[in-house]
């Protein structure tokens, strides 16, 4: 690319004006959530009401409480199939394998309002009905795909002559795995759990579909709240996710480089 | 595998997510709610004074119409106790089988209810009552009244253009269709001319800046200055110059408003039966509903002795108490499957016009 | 790759049986009981009686507002995608060409990290920016004053801004992607050949940059299409499109197999328009 002092300057002028853009609303939510109005006018009136709300807003604790635990166990579970998916499409050469990749778009490719609506029909006709069970069904699904791209990238680099020494020498295949490829492609491993996890956390229309009035997660409750109206306690939930998930990725980029 | 996921570490791990998992699902005796938010039911005070005389806890689910109503009792069946109906819905509710009688013996306040309202013929069926007589009110529509300085008196402002892009309309197919009715002069329950009300409703969009689809949307757009005027209830027009004090002004016009007269009903297959029937006892109770209108604004009790407790200034009593006032005004009835479907339709192809 | 003789079919059997299991009773078979679910007339719960009926897809060719629901937010797709590449394209170019290093990665991250906070939060912020009395509002009074009423809510540009706001990370995430595995000595070769810059930008970095360009426009069209939560936040009375109808069917109307069928005939033709574009694109290599 051409460099030249004013290409230069004007280049960091737009990128600076791009990344003002994308935290205008958050950052206006964070000082909102300090604003006593109770219909958000200004001026602002400080105050740490909505905060102390918050503590005792039974509704929104139980909310948050349901995501992570529907995000903890949909984890474990989509990172376990998908890394055993990557894995067998890594080592093995067969029949039908392309057709086999292929089915793993559809979860990222078809609009989730459309997946998430045929779930509540079908889980309704077959007796599943809504609820955290089947929202931790829904979510496994929607992180499967993420988990084996993420894996496969990172198995790329990974010589499959080691593990062929490791069986060479009289391990199991099981035993070359865990002791040899697994640590290998942790890295890969660990950044797709964070993944799904983060996937989890703010999947908001599958949720919202297959949520019961008892079993909410925090997005449908937020949109629920948003919708029949509610005090600006979600304006201090939000600020407080936010900068918990922010600090949880500036921590994960220090060990993980994201540019090679 | 690195030491934190030693198998101690696991133990102690499971242990403390089983505890916090426990003490989520169980809970004290509760009582769950379905109803408008910012409605009466779910006011702190009331529901404490609630918890405090009987120890039971009080939940609320919320919907922003009749049909989201009807749809929660349709796909979470067993879950809920108390649910607010619109009377004329209960009938719909009680032949699909949503919701189940009432024992009347059990609420002390019951043979309180202004007669014409305890025995409505829509609450009231085969001698058995589904839904116990509540709160009345109309809808019409308020303006803000720092921008009037003469309160309009007829319906027909919603379309004038000096009134362009400042007014809001609750996202309704119903109450939008029968307040057009009303505006031509139509019976709200059987519209002689569907076309008609179809063409005004048109029209009536290019005037319109947003919808509303509840009290709190309806409170923050004022307070914003979205809008100079909009469609709304009684009840929630007084609770937003009371509690919020706003510049709020409710207009019943010269055409006449919508009526409607709201029960309170239990749901089939009820967890907390018993519970739903205290509760409902004390939302017809007089020192609730006392309180709740004058501190907070409600619309009229169908308790008339409740109602005779209010201050005589007070809207409910003054206006509503005004047969000259409230001469026009036509109550919601239960609707025919088909015309309701087209109600429906009519909204959605309006909404979607560009 | 290498077979491991006897067990080339048990091994990714057993390894890929349990993903698939999955989707299958999550995804597949649920979308064909929405299809199933599209031709009946009513949905079989209670006691109602159910029939086989072409009625939904007969509603949906014959009401005219259907048809235009689906073209708006089908344009609405394009629009955001457009603007996310115009926006997003350059701000990919910048950051991997023209930052270096340790400031590189650091800007990267700043670029993500809004992606971790909840989507829902942020639409609803844009409203207390947009609204009246908010941000712009009262800003815009204060550098003019008598500025007067500033109100961007309730309008289609609303749900432009954000659509935008929430999917342009995707763009720049992919588009950045695809130009830093450019090499830069093929652009320093085409530069001491004479090459102009917008020649260059044209006709070298562009078309390397291909699949991330189209990468980020499917991860964005797809989604936006079927939004709801945006043009009913952010819209108003515009806000009325395919999404938030089917969303209606489902929980306010209780219409399902209507919702069904629109939802069903949405993926057709999503499916179409990728069916399309692929071999469109394979056709210009």
């Amino acid at each position: 690319m051409i460099h030249s002092k004013s290409t230069d300057l004007y280049s960091k002028i737009y990128l600076f004006s791009i990344i003002i853009f994308l935290y205008l609303p958050i950052l206006v939510m964070i000082l909102m959530s300090f604003n006593s109005s109770k219909f958000y006018q200004l001026p602002i009136d400080w105050t740490f009401d909505w905060y102390v709300e918050l503590a005792g807003n039974k509704k929104l604790l139980k909310a948050g409480m349901n995501s992570l635990i529907i995000a903890f166990v949909s984890t474990i579970i989509s990172t376990v199939l998908g890394t055993c998916a990557a894995y067998a499409f890594f080592r093995f050469d067969f029949r039908g394998k392309r057709i086999l990749q292929i089915l793993l778009l559809p979860p990222i490719t078809i609009p989730w309002l459309i997946i998430g609506t045929s779930m509540l029909i079908f889980f309704f006709w077959v007796g599943i009905g809504r609820g955290i069970f089947p929202m931790i069904l829904g979510h496994v699904a929607l992180s499967i795909p993420y988990v084996v791209i993420v894996v496969s990238a990172r198995m790329k680099s990974f010589d499959i002559a080691l593990e062929e020494s490791a069986r060479s020498l009289g391990a199991t295949p099981l035993q070359a795995f865990f002791k040899v490829t697994l640590p290998w492609i942790f890295p890969g491993f660990f950044a797709a759990g964070l993944f799904a996890f983060a996937v989890s956390l703010d999947q908001f229309v599958i949720s919202y579909f297959l949520a019961t009035p008892g079993e909410r997660t925090l997005p449908v409750e937020i949109y629920t709240a948003i919708r029949k109206g509610f005090t600006p306690e979600i304006n201090a939930i939000s600020t407080i996710i936010i900068l918990v998930s922010m600090s949880i990725l500036l921590v994960v980029s220090r060990y993980h480089r994201f540019n090679r | 595998m690195k030491s934190i996921l030693g198998s101690m570490s696991i133990r102690s791990l499971i242990m403390s997510l089983i505890m916090i998992i426990s003490s989520v699902i169980i809970h004290a005796a509760e009582v769950r709610v379905l109803n408008w938010q910012g409605y009466g039911t779910d006011e702190k005070w009331a529901v404490e004074a609630f918890t405090n005389k009987t120890g039971i806890e009080v939940v609320h689910d919320y919907f922003n119409s009749e049909q989201e109503m009807l749809t929660k009792l349709r796909t979470t069946p067993g879950y809920y106790d108390v649910v607010l109906i619109n009377s004329a819905f209960t009938g719909q509710a009680q032949s699909e089988g949503l919701i189940s009688a009432v024992d009347s013996s059990k609420i002390e306040n019951f043979n309180d209810l202004s007669p014409g309202m305890g025995g409505n013929p829509n609450l009231v069926m085969n001698g058995k009552v589904y839904g116990v007589a509540w709160v009345w009110g109309v809808t019409s529509f308020a303006v803000d009244s720092t921008r009037f300085s003469n309160i309009p008196d007829s319906i027909e402002v919603l379309w004038d253009k000096k009134y362009a892009g400042k007014v809001s309309v609750r996202d309704d197919a119903v109450e939008a269709v029968q307040l057009t009715a009303i505006a031509l002069g139509q019976d709200i329950n059987n519209p002689s001319d569907l076309n008609a009300i179809k063409n005004k409703l048109m029209s009536l969009k290019s005037q319109v800046r947003t919808y509303w689809s509840s009290e709190d949307e309806w409170n923050q757009f004022f307070s914003a200055d979205e809008f100079d005027l909009a469609t709304y209830w009684s009840g929630s027009a007084s609770r937003s110059k009371t509690a919020f004090k706003l510049p709020v002004e409710f207009v019943i016009p010269k055409e006449g408003a919508i009526g409607w007269l709201d029960g309170l009903s239990v749901a089939t297959n009820a967890p907390n039966s018993s519970g739903a029937h205290k509760f409902i006892d004390w939302m017809i109770d007089p020192d609730f509903y006392v309180k709740w209108d004058t501190e907070v604004g409600a619309p009229a009790s169908a308790n008339a002795k409740a109602n005779s407790m209010l201050p005589s200034s007070a809207f409910n009593r003054a206006v509503l108490g005004n047969p000259q006032k409230v001469s026009k005004v036509q109550f919601m009835g239960p609707m025919d499957d088909k015309i309701r479907e087209e109600m429906l339709e009519i909204w959605q192809e309006v909404k979607a016009s560009q | 790759m290498i077979k491991s003789g006897i067990n080339t079919v048990k091994g990714p059997l057993s390894l890929t049986a349990p993903t698939y299991l999955w989707l299958a009773f999550t995804v597949f078979l649920p979308l064909s009981a929405m299809f199933f679910f599209s031709f009946l007339n009513d949905a079989p719960f209670g006691n109602k009686d159910v029939s086989f009926s072409l009625e939904n897809y007969e509603a949906i060719w014959n009401k005219q507002f259907y048809q235009i629901l689906l073209l708006k937010s089908f344009r609405l797709g394009l629009e955001v995608t457009l603007l996310c590449f115009v926006i997003g394209f350059p701000c990919a170019l910048i950051l991997a060409k023209n930052i270096k290093g340790h400031w590189r990665e650091a800007i990267f991250v700043l670029i993500i990290l809004p992606f971790w906070s909840n989507a829902l939060v942020r639409i609803f912020s844009w409203t207390m920016v947009l609204r009246g009395n908010g941000i712009i509002e009262v800003m815009l009074n204060w550098i003019f004053p008598g500025y007067g009423d500033f109100s961007f809510m309730f309008t289609y540009q609303a749900i432009l801004i954000g659509l935008v706001h929430s999917y342009l990370p995707y763009m720049i995430l992919t588009c950045y992607v695809s130009i830093q595995a450019i090499d830069d000595s093929i652009l320093e070769a085409a530069r001491v050949l004479g090459a102009g810059r917008f020649m260059i930008l044209f006709k070298l970095i562009i078309p390397l940059s291909l699949p991330g360009i189209a990468a980020g426009s499917v991860l964005i069209f797809i989604p936006v299409v079927g939004s709801f939560m945006e043009p009913r936040i952010l819209g108003g009375r515009e806000g009325t499109f395919i999404g938030t109808i089917i969303e209606d069917q489902f929980t306010r109307v209780f219409n399902w197999p209507l919702g069904a069928a629109l939802s069903f005939l949405m993926l057709f033709i999503i499916l179409m328009i990728i069916i399309l574009s692929n071999s469109l694109s394979k056709r210009l290599r």
